[in-house]
């Protein structure tokens, strides 16, 4: 698409620069910077975190505004009202856009108030105002630093803060002016500084009372922001209100005064804390002596204790003799019983054969029956080698129980009889 | 306890912990004998926390901690 012209540049420039004069009549508040006075006018920039207009006024109309000596300089927040406007050049000199100011103020409490809630409105939605409320601040720190004012009374309250709660750990200082705007760059990198070292547990920021403008470094957005971040604690002790300064929002902990300071950075009663320790230390001392007199009286109760369980396991092994003598008695009978059975049949069947019509033959039958019901006897076996156990009173010990149950036993042998004593009451392998 | 404890405030709470444990009487002998003897480990590790931060405020500049790190870099 084709676009319209060429136009002469310099009708253009004009056309521009009538453009912009209409636009409507402002305040832009911000601070000073890039201060400088010619002749006929004086420039300077309006500027803040996010962003800056260059601005003009003329001589006269600077100095019919009557500011206070000196108040019209860098760093400070000033208040301009003007609208825009555009330097057209000419054939020799270059063209140049700029905020014509023809009112020019200090900015006072309330437009400092209006620009503080916007910012603490801003980090607030960005939750930079929990970062370091969430950080884990040590009871009992060994080194902390501080930033403040080399002269000044925050720093010497801070230490008799300090020694009041007992504490004699090691204070870094790290020195930096308080004073408004300008100070805040040399304030952050104090904290930065202090905070990289890894000794320090803990970073109080402390300034006395003073206007809104005085402490308005610790308003300023960059510090803010930079103390967010920081791991380490910071503890801020800025003037004597409460939550005038942004400062106080973004650190772990904000106190009105050094000495509140001092307690937020060592939050333990050193004095009050020794004296805990030693009420611990006895309860224990008092609790180990009752624990081993108490196990001096358990170990007097399992000495005694032996006696007793022998006299219950010597009660309860006697019955148990008694139940198994009974029942290795009930079944000697019973094979006693079987093996008379055995004799009896094989008897008969012998006098069977014996009763048979032939008399050699019948003689012959018995010898077999003698023979084989010799076989059954008992001092047959005894004859092979084999013994037979017998108690006291003659009759057989048929089990390993009962030969336990009896202690002494008698061994029949083939040849006669010897006494034994059972003396072990293992199970054999 | 064998270990050295995380810090001041661990220490002391696990020291009030062992203190309610042997005031309710329900540690066994046993019991009781391991927590007194890990009680006073605490309390000794405690007390020398407390000796650290009470012989003599120090007062560096930033600089002079600095010169102390660099000559002692294996610290922290």
């Amino acid at each position: 698409m084709e676009l319209p012209g060429p136009f002469a540049v310099g009708r253009y420039a004009k056309t521009l620069r009538d453009e912009l004069r209409k636009r409507a009549r402002v305040q832009l508040i911000g601070e000073v910077t890039g201060l400088r006075h010619t002749q006929k006018q004086t420039y300077f920039e309006l500027r803040d975190a996010d962003g800056a207009v260059p601005c003009t006024i003329w001589a006269n109309e600077l100095a019919a505004l009557d500011l206070p000596e000196g108040a019209l300089r860098d760093g400070a927040e000033f208040v301009a009202g003007g609208g825009p406007d555009y330097f057209t050049g000419s054939a020799t000199s270059s063209p140049a856009f700029s905020f014509r100011v023809t009112d020019l103020r200090l900015a006072g409490e309330g437009d400092l108030l209006a620009r503080l809630e916007a910012l603490r409105k801003q980090l607030r939605a960005e939750g930079l105002f929990e970062l370091q409320r969430q950080l884990a601040r040590p009871r009992l720190p060994k080194t902390i630093g501080v930033v403040t004012a080399e002269s000044g009374a925050a720093r010497r309250d801070l230490i008799a803060g300090l020694r009041r709660r007992g504490w004699a750990g090691t204070v870094v200082w790290a020195f930096a002016p308080v004073q408004d705007r300008r100070a805040a760059p040399a304030i952050a990198a104090a904290i930065q500084e202090l905070a990289a070292a890894p000794a320090v547990e803990a970073i109080v920021v402390t300034r006395g009372g003073g206007s809104l403008a005085d402490l308005w470094a610790f308003c300023d957005e960059t510090l803010c922001r930079t103390v967010a971040m920081l791991r380490v604690p910071v503890i801020s002790a800025v003037g004597h209100e409460r939550d005038s300064t942004l400062i106080d929002d973004v650190a772990a902990v904000a106190c009105s005064t050094p000495t509140h300071a001092a307690e937020a950075a060592v939050p333990l009663d050193c004095l009050a804390a020794r004296g805990a320790l030693t009420r611990s230390a006895a309860a224990l001392q008092r609790v180990g002596e009752g624990a081993v007199e108490a196990r001096s009286r358990h170990l007097v109760a399992l000495a005694r204790g032996p006696a007793r369980a022998l006299r219950r396991e010597r009660a309860t092994l006697n019955q148990k003799t008694r139940e198994v003598r009974a029942a290795s008695d009930r079944g000697l009978a019973e094979r006693r019983a079987f093996q008379r059975r055995i004799a009896s049949a094989v008897l008969a069947r012998a006098a069977r054969r014996a009763a048979g019509p032939e008399a050699q033959g019948r003689r012959e039958a018995l010898r077999r029956a003698e023979v084989a019901f010799r076989a059954h006897e008992p001092e047959r076996t005894l004859e092979r080698g084999y013994a037979l156990a017998e108690d006291a009173a003659g009759e057989p010990v048929a089990s390993a129980a009962a030969a336990r149950g009896a202690g002494r036993v008698r061994l029949r042998f083939a040849d006669g009889r010897v006494g034994a004593r059972i003396d072990e009451d293992g199970s054999e392998g | 306890m064998s270990e050295k404890p995380e810090s001041y405030e661990a220490a002391v709470e696990r020291l009030e912990q062992i203190i309610d444990r042997l005031d309710s009487g329900q540690a066994g002998l046993r019991e009781t004998l391991e927590l007194c003897r890990e009680g006073r480990e605490l309390v000794t590790y405690c007390s020398a926390e407390l000796d650290a931060v009470s012989e003599g405020l120090e007062e560096l500049q930033l600089d002079e901690l600095a010169a102390r790190l660099e000559a002692a870099p294996s610290e922290g």
